[in-house]
């Protein structure tokens, strides 16, 4: 994981930044902020995993940076573009967002239609939209399920379309919102297959509301988010080891992790395991030694 | 037995041209004071077993026995009120749910509407609340103030509050941070063990419930693919993959671990905690007759 990280410059002028927040503040009554002081740049291309506790304001953060919300001090800077009434609609154009709950998205009475909805959106000539329609959703893999219902579909083939019609609409920026928290275990390794990939082409500059041990694990990088205020902007193995942190944020270790700890604590250091086979070759020495 | 279904079938618009076989066949007993962990992929009919529980569905094959009432397809169904106190069906995302001014007034609609006095409802309030772990001084709040957390537990609350003898809940824990998901379950399992109501939770996350629930049933397209203890689960959890569902790291590892030091005859260790005791203890003692030879190594 350590090689894919790729801290931000100090000469971060020179990278492109996708997103930046300074002293962004956001809250319905001035006497109680719900975000205060966030100051924050995420490079094109990073995959960045925003954490911390139910109501901590992780959401209400994603939904500043497109004026879902309205930001209530601080400057906000899109792809270039100042956050302005006059550049709400270029900045919405860079940033696709996927939800919780992929039905909460869906449009169209069926999956192709679902598709284009959103580039109909963009007055995007005939052509371009039939094009894009075909390779996302072979990128995808759901050009077999084109002319089907959303309803017929399960949860993580239905979260699959509503990421197709995110990336159809080549946005540079995707929000994920908790993405995976209504799938199964099965479902939620496919979603990290698909990020893994968005990575791997470099396009996508990636933010990713989560809970999930394994999906942050897979991030660049991580923000911690607690009682509206950025505690923590470390890698991910930096958070699995600091079990402050992990507290303050609502968070568990990932279970190979969890096993490794209690071993140690029982005087058997055999490290973490990438699965199964490799914790019992690691913990065989210790048993045939005695 | 809480809950016995005998061959139970669920046809959804029986009798019309869309008509679709939820559930086929299903036998199934549920033992009073049990902690039960349903599991299956997306739509394998979990949700709609669960509606047959308090009458919510009538089965269309079979029959359906609940406490002491039973529902038979085809039959006219026994009065279904008394039933429908005696199981608490929570629903995804309960705190939907809520819509009262206060706390209070949320928990008590539930008794008040099955007959209870304003102060007999005010006390099953109170205790319910206690009983998910959450301060008395919330029943003045607006449950619309409280957190995520809170606000699924006092959800919960009001179910609990009209003191149902089986609490079924379908994915009590979804979207939940981890922390808030771990007290959760371990309230459900109090509920479970020291009120000695029986628990039904449906859940996609079964590595957080292994530990604890005594019994699991596997659906698979509407039909029973495995009922029996974890330790029976733990045994062969490969039967999740013909399911459609991913085997938890809690039981693959219990699986390499038992396989590797023939441990399949105690209880299986689902926790990080348990299982790193009993490899330590594996660690501390020669190996057991048999299997490992000293071969005169030390």
């Amino acid at each position: 994981m350590n090689e894919t990280y790729r801290p931000v410059h100090a000469a971060a002028g020179e990278e492109q930044i996708s997103v930046s927040l300074k002293e962004v503040s956001f809250g319905y009554d001035p006497e109680h902020p719900i975000l205060q002081d966030i100051t924050l740049a995420v490079p094109q291309g990073q995959w960045v995993s925003i954490v911390g506790p139910n109501g901590c304001g992780k959401s209400t953060l994603v939904k500043l940076l497109n004026a879902l919300l309205p930001k209530s001090g601080g400057e906000i800077v899109i792809c270039g573009h100042k956050l302005e009434e006059e550049t709400i609609s270029d900045i919405r154009q860079c940033i696709g967002m996927v939800f919780q709950n992929p039905d909460n998205q869906f449009i169209g009475a069926t999956v192709e239609e679902d598709i284009l909805f959103g580039l109909e959106g963009l007055c995007l000539p005939y052509a371009e939209m039939e094009s894009r329609l075909h390779v996302y959703a072979a990128k995808l893999g759901i050009d077999h399920l084109m002319s089907k219902h959303p309803g017929e579909l399960s949860g993580g083939q239905k979260q699959r379309v509503a990421i197709a019609s995110i990336l159809a609409m080549e946005p540079g920026i995707v929000i994920f919102d908790e993405a995976s928290s209504m799938l199964d275990e099965g479902s939620r390794n496919e979603l990290l297959g698909i990020l893994q990939e968005m990575r791997t082409e470099g396009k996508y500059t990636i933010l990713m509301i989560t809970h999930d041990a394994d999906e942050i694990l897979a991030a660049d990088r991580v923000v911690a988010l607690a009682g509206g205020q950025i505690i923590a902007d470390v890698t991910p193995e930096e958070l699995f080891r600091d079990e402050v942190l992990l507290a303050e944020c609502h968070l568990q270790m990932p279970y190979p992790w969890r096993l490794a700890r209690e071993l140690h604590r029982r005087g058997i250091d055999a490290g973490v395991a990438a699965d199964e086979k490799e914790l019992i070759d690691r913990i065989w020495p210790f048993n045939y030694n005695k | 037995m809480a809950i016995q279904l005998q061959q139970v079938s669920y046809i959804y618009a029986d009798r019309s041209l869309w008509k679709q076989t939820a559930l086929h066949d299903i036998d199934l007993a549920v033992p009073q004071g049990s902690m039960v962990g349903i599991a299956g992929a997306t739509g394998s009919g979990k949700s709609t077993l669960l509606q047959l529980f308090n009458g919510i569905l009538k089965p269309t094959g079979g029959s359906v026995r609940v406490l002491d009432v039973t529902i038979k397809a085809g039959e006219k169904s026994p009065k279904l009120l008394p039933l429908r106190r005696r199981v608490g069906l929570v629903f995804q995302f309960p705190e939907q749910q809520m819509f009262e001014e206060t706390v209070e007034k949320d928990l008590c609609f539930g008794p008040l509407n099955f007959g209870l006095s304003l102060e007999e409802a005010k006390e099953r309030a109170h205790r319910a609340l206690l009983d998910m772990g959450l301060d008395p001084a919330l029943l003045a709040r607006n449950p619309f103030k409280l957190s995520g957390g809170q606000m699924r537990k006092a959800a919960i609350a009001s179910v609990l509050a009209m003191d149902p003898d089986i609490l079924v809940l379908d994915e009590p824990t979804a979207t939940l941070d981890p922390l808030s998901r771990a007290e959760l379950i371990t309230l459900l399992e109090r509920l479970c063990r020291e009120q000695g109501r029986t628990v039904i939770i449906v859940t996609h996350r079964m590595d957080e419930l292994l530990p604890y629930a005594d019994s699991w049933v596997v659906l698979e397209k509407g039909r029973k693919a495995f009922q029996g203890s974890a330790q029976e689960l733990a045994r062969d959890p490969f039967i999740l993959e013909q399911c459609g569902l991913t085997v938890p790291q809690s039981l693959r590892y219990w699986r390499a671990v038992a396989d590797r030091f023939g441990l399949d005859n105690e209880a299986p260790c689902l926790t990080a905690e348990s299982l790193a005791e009993r490899i330590a203890s594996l660690c501390a003692q020669p190996e057991e007759d048999g299997r490992g030879e000293r071969d005169g190594y030390e």
